[in-house]
């Protein structure tokens, strides 16, 4: 007789593993496909993860001996010009203790494996090299299993949660989510430079185990809409830089030459003189926000993690959309499989869940955010060096009266974007997080 | 430092920072780590090899190491012989005879003999199984042996893993060598770890490094293990004869002397009493293509930064400029581009020739461990970080699709 | 026909760099797998026993952590696993592996005795090829390394023959059973298992068997029984560190002045005028 799965779960990332670590641990049949050799091996993300979302899932993550890399301790605002940088830094006591794990740095292939082997400890069925190439649908459309790459490879579930990542081929395959265009996704490269753990310690001024995220604005992504960043792991340095994928056609930008030119720039390559390139790395970033949230759940299906566009991208928070979504998802099949209805309507809590939680509220509060960035260019071409000459002006000491000085720096910000444009930018900023 | 029973000086778990976390258990190259009763990790400290992966991947620094810098082994006066086994004498060379010749690798291991040999004040053997292998034994005192044990037997004519491995075993038996080397082709790797096995005794393959220990006599042989990024130097404190498998072309062929003088023994063959394979036939492999890279005088040879079919038509231009053939690193092979047989590297071939030209090879340590002999490394690489600069004797940072065509350029105008 | 194949752990080389300054193993990324040539070996063995049928045991040797190599092998069709496991295997080189992995297939031979015993050439780790040899020696099997074809096996006449690789060519052999082969890669591509094989596998019970459970001797096997030692370890030492030319600065002098300095040593153009002869 043919086996049937209670869930099976595409994608061994955050979102899928959150999932299935929560019915695992409810004593269901879930079983893990996972495209890599290992969980991890074809992933990528920035680097951070929230404590508050792991610790919803495994609560005493940092006994059970989670990877984590450093923990954040402060975080920095930088916006770069080609040879100036702006910051604004944060740091506070209180990540130091209580807040501690708040946010921290971890290894994806490191991570990944140890949240595999924690679903696994709990009953999960892990089943890696496999790809699943369809999902199985009934006469009446509803998805009651998946098609994989394996001989014999299909297999059957009262539910499929799909967290298979951005791009996902299933998306175009079933059409569960409509076709991502270029200008909703980020192309991000990250390269992971090895130095010793005393320099990171020093280079960015925290004691041992604790670290920095630095996220990065400004003309370093070659005129193109996008973000670069620098997190400390406990002996490597994580430098990524990405931006719109359609910029990135139009302007014919290769991504490695953006990364190595931002690796040269005078506030960053301080940071990582010496190290050792490790691993380069490139992955698409859901940028699209809220707009681009597809429906969640359907007959037989739900979709959680990057597979479902969850990303804030004014936050950079990733992980813990995925994580959160992953474990509502969870909850509803739970709550799907005690009633034995896995249609759209039985799987309606999901949706419920999701619209309540801070995953989408946060997505809709934002959901300008994207449009903001799109349609002012100027923060990222001519703004920069406006506003890094502005700050010379004011701190240039030379005698001149300081009206004189303000007035230059006036006028520098002004040739970065003229005074309408500015105050364009800053209504429209206010709109975008209010 | 804490020392074990072997002087190593071994890594050492501190209990209350250990948070059991298991990393060093699964770094450990030889499971030396284990978790105790208690949920510490605790180090065997006759197991551990001192070389301090653990301490390298502890995340709160509950190991002990104290990393040091390894010394160089001296080479200087002779030594008394491996302790512990006096009646053991004589520094033994298994010879490999193919086509009723001497296997090249015979003669370059009874050079090393010869100088292992004089560090323990004593006598080169050669031990020749075969039939009619007269030749062959006068051959192995010109190169340098001071004895030769040959057992000449029709029934050794060729070569099976029973009978040969019978025959060697019982000279060792016999005649007690404290040392035995073995040429590690397909034939010397078959028989080695037969002979080992029936005296069972330690056998170190594919050594890079032989020398003697000026303290203990003993023999320590180098060779890369772990996937040829470490080089581990092995010895084998009781059992005799230290036995040692050494590849081709890794050692330099000793000068011959055909008017040395030496003592050719024969002993009688004992055949093994079971059922023995019978050789069907011998099919000779269509040489034609299946170019032996461990020929030529030169090498061209592409890596994955040349890893397309476009290059290698360039590279074989240079290489027969260069009167050389085109080999390559593993990246290529497994393109499929080129066959296993043309790989440089430690899964494939050790080469030593003349000239080396490595064109997008970046330098992988066991490709850099199989090239050390050669003569000339010129290294042709984009990426001025690859590890192969480090080793080369001449580099150029380019695309090589624009220095091999002004190489070949240049190298036409110096020919004439 | 009862086939036993012994399959290694082994780290996957290809990732594995070395970081020159500290002289430590840079692990991004590094995974552990089975030996291909092991994996080559079973292979060969499940289409031996689809061909003469029979039945497909595996061992490997090492910890805990090694039951994925065995789970692989139950994947692509084993009909038994045995991990060999124990505190006293460890730190084994190749003459306490090829006891410790005899005695094993002794104690499989009991239950049924053992008519192949297959073997990977080397693994791709340690390259010894050493370890097969030891244990057909050990148990008395006849010999056959570097096998590339298995013709025909005989189960009646007890008898069968395989070509193998020889220097200079190949060669065809027929020899008694039973016997130990040693395979190349060319001899089999592995087999994908199928999905529901592989949901099996990972649920499958694994033995674990150690030193008592195949009556070896604690002075025989690991450490103990292993007459080779590692004194120490070291970077592999290859520098020369020539001089080095930028081509973006002129191609034409940077290969000009590499020649030059190539060239500046006397025997080396003398070589390369004579076209290598000596």
């Amino acid at each position: 007789m043919e086996e049937i799965f209670d869930a099976a779960i595409v994608g061994a990332g955050p979102a899928g593993l959150s999932a299935a670590c929560i019915l695992a641990d409810r004593g269901v049949k879930v079983i893990v496909l996972e495209r890599g050799e290992y969980p991890g091996a074809k992933n990528m993300f920035g680097g951070v993860v929230y404590g508050h979302s792991l610790g919803r899932i495994i609560p005493d993550f940092a006994q059970k001996n989670c990877p984590m890399e450093r923990n954040i301790v402060e975080s920095r605002i930088s916006y770069l010009s080609e040879q100036s940088s702006i910051s604004l830094t944060y740091r506070d006591q209180a990540f130091f203790e209580q807040l501690q794990n708040n946010a921290f740095t971890v290894g994806r292939a490191k991570f990944d494996r140890w949240f595999a082997d924690q679903a696994r400890a709990k009953g999960a069925l892990l089943v890696c090299s496999t790809v699943v190439t369809d999902l199985l649908k009934d006469g009446a459309g509803r998805v009651v299993g998946v098609k994989t790459d394996r001989a014999e490879g299909d297999l059957r579930a009262r539910v499929v949660l799909l967290a298979d990542g951005v791009n996902s081929p299933l998306a175009a395959k079933t059409g569960f989510r409509p076709e991502v265009g270029p200008q909703h996704v980020a192309l991000a490269v990250k390269e992971l430079i090895g130095l010793p753990e005393e320099v990171i310690d020093e280079r960015f001024g925290v004691s041992a185990g604790n670290g920095v995220t630095n996220e990065i604005l400004g003309n370093v992504t070659m005129e193109m809409n996008g973000v670069a960043f620098v997190y400390t792991n406990r002996r490597s340095i994580s430098v990524g830089i990405g931006a719109n994928l359609a910029d990135f056609a139009k302007a014919r930008v290769r991504p490695y030459e953006m990364i190595e030119r931002f690796k040269t720039h005078p506030a960053i390559a301080p940071l990582i003189k010496d190290g050792k390139p490790l691993e380069y790395l490139a992955h698409w970033l859901p940028e699209g926000g809220f707009e681009t949230v597809p429906k969640l759940f359907g007959d037989g299906f739900l979709i959680a993690g990057d597979s479902a566009m969850l990303f804030n991208a004014p936050h950079r928070e990733g992980s813990n959309l995925a994580m959160a979504s992953g474990r509502m998802a969870a909850q509803t099949v739970l709550e799907a499989l005690q009633r034995g209805d896995f249609s759209s309507y039985g799987l309606r809590g999901y949706g419920e869940r999701m619209a309540e939680s801070f995953v989408l509220k946060d997505l809709k509060k934002y959901r300008r955010f994207s449009s903001l960035l799109e349609n002012h260019r100027e923060l990222f071409t001519t703004l920069p060096r406006g506003a890094a000459e502005a700050f010379r002006e004011i701190l240039t000491v030379d005698e001149s009266p300081k009206k004189e000085r303000l007035r230059g720096a006036r006028k520098a910000l002004w040739r970065g974007a003229a005074p309408l444009r500015l105050l364009r930018l800053m209504w429209d900023a206010w709109r975008a997080i209010r | 430092m804490a020392k074990n029973t072997r002087g190593i000086e071994v890594a050492e778990i501190i209990a209350d920072k250990c948070i059991a976390c298991q990393i060093c258990i699964g770094e450990c190259p030889v499971g030396a780590i284990e978790l105790n009763s208690a949920g510490v990790a605790e180090v065997d400290p006759e197991v551990c090899i001192g070389c301090g992966k653990c301490f390298d991947s502890c995340p709160v620094n509950a190991v002990k190491f104290e990393k040091k810098k390894r010394g160089k082994v001296s080479r200087e006066k002779p030594v008394e012989s491996g302790a512990g086994a006096p009646e053991h004498r004589g520094v033994a060379v298994f010879v490999e005879t193919i086509d009723g010749r001497g296997a090249p690798v015979s003669w370059e291991l009874i050079g090393k003999a010869r100088e292992l040999a004089t560090r323990l004040n004593t006598k080169v053997l050669g031990f020749v199984p075969g039939s009619n292998v007269g030749e062959v034994a006068r051959e192995a005192i010109s190169y340098g042996c001071d004895e030769v044990h040959v057992v000449d037997d029709p029934r050794l004519a060729r070569y099976l893993s029973a009978t040969f491995g019978k025959a060697l075993s019982d000279l060792c038996a016999r005649i007690r060598p404290e040392i035995l080397l073995i040429g590690a082709t397909s034939l010397g790797r078959d028989l080695a770890g037969v002979v080992a096995t029936r005296l069972e005794t330690g056998l170190t393959a594919d050594c890079t490094g032989l020398y003697i220990e000026q303290e203990t006599g003993l023999l320590l042989m180098t060779r890369p293990t772990f996937g040829g990024n470490i080089m581990a130097t092995i010895f084998c404190q009781h059992m005799r004869p230290q036995m040692s498998s050494v590849r081709p072309r890794v050692f330099a062929m000793p000068a011959r002397d055909a008017t040395r003088k030496g003592l050719i023994t024969g002993h009688g063959f004992e055949p093994p009493a079971v059922e023995l394979p019978e050789i069907v036939k011998f099919i000779p492999s269509g040489t034609e293509g299946a170019a032996d890279i461990v020929e030529y005088p030169a090498l061209v040879v592409a890596g994955r930064g040349a890893c397309d079919q476009g290059s290698l038509e360039l590279l074989e231009e240079l290489a027969q400029l260069v009167g050389g053939v085109v080999a390559c690193s593993r990246p290529v092979v497994q393109a499929g581009l080129l066959p296993y047989e043309r790989q440089v590297g430690q899964t494939g071939r050790t080469v030593a020739p003349r000239l080396y030209i490595g064109v997008g090879v970046s330098g992988a340590v066991q490709h850099l461990v199989a090239i050390q002999g050669a003569g000339k490394i010129v290294a042709i690489n984009s990426d001025p970080g690859a590890p192969i600069f480090r080793v080369a004797d001449a580099g150029i940072v380019g695309e090589y699709r624009q220095v091999v065509p002004e190489l070949i350029a240049q190298l036409k105008k110096r020919k004439i | 026909m009862h086939f036993a194949v012994c399959i290694k752990q082994v780290p996957d080389t290809a990732e594995v760099k070395i970081d020159p300054d500290t002289n430590t193993l840079v692990r991004a990324g590094i995974e552990s797998m089975a030996n291909p040539y092991d994996i080559t070996a079973l292979e060969e063995a499940l289409r031996l026993k689809e061909k003469y049928g029979g039945k497909v045991s595996v061992l490997s040797m090492g910890p805990p952590q090694a039951d994925i190599v065995l789970r692989q092998a139950l994947s692509m069709g084993a009909d038994q696993a045995v991990l060999l496991s124990d505190r006293a295997f460890a730190g084994a080189d190749t003459l306490a592996t090829s006891y410790t992995l005899s005695k094993a297939v002794e104690t499989l031979s009991q239950v049924e005795p053992v008519d192949l015993v297959l073997c990977g050439k080397q693994a791709i780790d340690g390259d010894t090829a050493q370890t097969g040899p030891g244990i057909a020696a050990r148990l008395g099997l006849a010999q056959f390394t570097y096998v590339i074809e298995v013709e025909w096996i005989d189960p009646e006449k007890r008898l069968l023959q395989v070509r193998r690789k020889v220097e200079g060519g190949f060669e065809v052999i027929r020899g008694p059973l039973p016997a130990m082969l040693s395979v190349e890669l060319e001899l089999a591509t592995p087999r994908r298992a199928s999905l529901p094989m592989l949901i099996d596998s990972l649920r499958a019970p694994i033995k674990i068997w150690d030193a008592g459970a195949i009556g070896a001797s604690a002075a025989r096997v690991g450490i103990k029984g292993s007459p080779t030692w590692v004194r120490a370890i070291a970077s592999p030492q290859v520098h020369r560190a020539g001089p080095r030319w930028d081509a973006a600065q002129g191609v034409s002098a940077a290969v000009s002045e590499a020649l030059d300095t190539l060239f500046s040593d006397q025997d080396f153009a003398a070589g390369f005028e004579k076209g290598w002869k000596a």
